[in-house]
């Protein structure tokens, strides 16, 4: 009786630890969670100068059809060091990712970045236009 | 079966003495003060200690008027201070206005090399005194202790380390003036700032030009330029014979250095955050500075470090700047 007990009890620990361990909710490489959402698109756009302050002139202009972003700095930016912020509507992801500073000086080949949606299933490449400010 | 019973009827008499023990209320009783002479420390600055400023300490000691009265208090730094090291020969206390008054309780203190001395005149039992220790240049990127001892008249003699403290390898120098049309020519090997003709004579150690121009159509304002730098970076700026050096920078706020703004921000720069920069793909530039905004600096032989804060800034072209710099 008792040896039966015993086995029943194990039986039951191991339903609970798979149970536990079953995996709800997808998610992707990033550990990211996927969802079912097929918005893709950026809702706003910032760019960062070294020293943490904006080096935009006025909003960046955004096109979700064209997909592409033009924002217009100041005069003087340093240009190869800048901090971009993307706010991307819900459950998407940014590639490639932002670490760090980026290099925005060369400006006949605007940065590419990749909204990819929430359902991972739609992605579209947004080029960062930069115009800079003429000094006078 | 008898042993558990035993471990049962003791464990509960156990539990309850404990709690009885526990619960007891301890009567308050004044401390019985030390009947020898004592003394404490403590160092009242903060942030890295730079050569040619003060440590400020301020050092109790105290005697039973029973016993004796205080005759002396010395400090011993491990390296001589600079001029102008000093221990206060007042024992101050704050009015209800809120103001210290300092009692004399000894004579000016006495320096002699590493020993700065004061001799007590009043009959005195319990004090605190300030020593402040000036920085020397033989000090720096050293490290300095301190021994502070104080004597009564019954012959017993109390003391206290302290440190030690790392001097700090950086120079700084505050508040100096800079104008667009005169004194323009900012020397980091010099810690100054030149103007034209002086400029000339020193082409070598001119590491940036300081510019303010207003446009309409964009914001140039308060700018640090290296020589070198763009011509457009430099609008109207005739450059003195020689003076061609390319410094890097880097743009800066929020970073209102405690030593240099002087605000009330606990913020210091100290050595190791000039060794951490990163100068790669560094601008030759910067422009649109306000007043609290600052620009990293390297020299063009890379000999220098260094962090130029912008004390004000004026529309009439001028500002106050002032300096922190390592010598790599």
């Amino acid at each position: 009786m008792k040896k039966h007990i015993n086995i029943v009890l194990i039986l039951l620990v191991a339903a609970c630890t798979w149970s536990a361990c079953k995996k709800d909710f997808p998610v992707d490489e990033d550990g990211l969670l996927i969802t079912t959402r097929q918005e893709c698109y950026v809702s706003s756009f910032e760019l960062l100068g070294t020293d943490f302050v904006t080096v935009r002139v006025g909003a960046a202009v955004i096109d979700t059809t064209a997909q592409t972003i033009d924002v217009t700095v100041q005069f003087g930016t340093d240009l190869k060091n800048l901090y971009p912020q993307f706010t991307l509507a819900s459950d998407c992801k940014l590639d490639p990712k932002i670490t760090g500073k980026v290099d925005f000086s060369d400006l006949a080949h605007p940065k590419v970045y990749t909204v990819i949606s929430g359902n991972r299933q739609i992605k579209k490449p947004y080029s960062v236009n930069i115009t800079v400010q003429p000094r006078q | 079966m008898q042993r558990r019973k035993i471990y049962h009827y003791s464990f509960l008499p156990a539990a309850l003495l404990l709690l009885v023990v526990a619960c007891k209320k301890q009567e308050y009783a004044l401390p019985t003060p030390k009947d020898v002479l004592q003394n404490d420390c403590i160092k009242r600055t903060l942030g890295p200690n730079i050569v040619g400023q003060k440590i400020e300490f301020a050092y109790a000691m105290a005697i039973l008027p029973a016993k004796g009265k205080l005759v002396s208090a010395e400090v011993e730094a491990s390296i001589a201070g600079a001029p102008g090291t000093y221990m206060e020969n007042k024992s101050y206390y704050t009015d209800q206005g809120g103001v210290d008054v300092g009692i004399p309780i000894g004579d000016s203190s006495v320096t002699k090399g590493t020993n700065t001395a004061v001799t007590f005149t009043t009959d005195t039992f319990a004090t605190t005194l300030r020593y402040y220790y000036v920085i020397p240049d033989e000090a720096r990127g050293k490290t300095v202790n301190f021994t502070f001892t104080t004597k009564s008249s019954n012959g017993e003699t109390a003391s206290f380390s302290m440190g030690p403290y790392t001097i700090a390898k950086m120079d700084m120098v505050r508040n100096l003036k800079v104008s667009t049309d005169k004194m323009a020519y900012i020397s980091i090997a010099d810690m100054t700032v030149y103007d034209s003709t002086a400029a000339a004579a020193n082409p070598d150690k001119i590491d940036l030009v300081y510019v303010y121009r207003k446009f309409d159509s964009s914001a140039f304002n308060h700018a640090l330029v290296s020589p070198a730098a763009d011509t457009n970076y430099l609008p109207g700026v005739m450059l003195p014979a020689g003076v061609s050096r390319n410094s890097k920078l880097i743009k800066v706020f929020n970073l209102q250095d405690y030593n240099l703004a002087l605000l009330q921000y606990g913020i210091y720069i100290d050595d190791v955050d000039f060794q951490k920069l990163d100068f790669t793909n560094a601008p030759d530039y910067a422009i649109n500075l306000k007043a609290e905004a600052g620009a990293w600096i390297e020299t063009a032989d890379a000999k220098y470090r260094a962090y130029i804060y912008i004390n004000s800034v004026k529309s009439d072209g001028t500002a106050v700047i002032s300096i922190k710099r390592l010598a790599l």
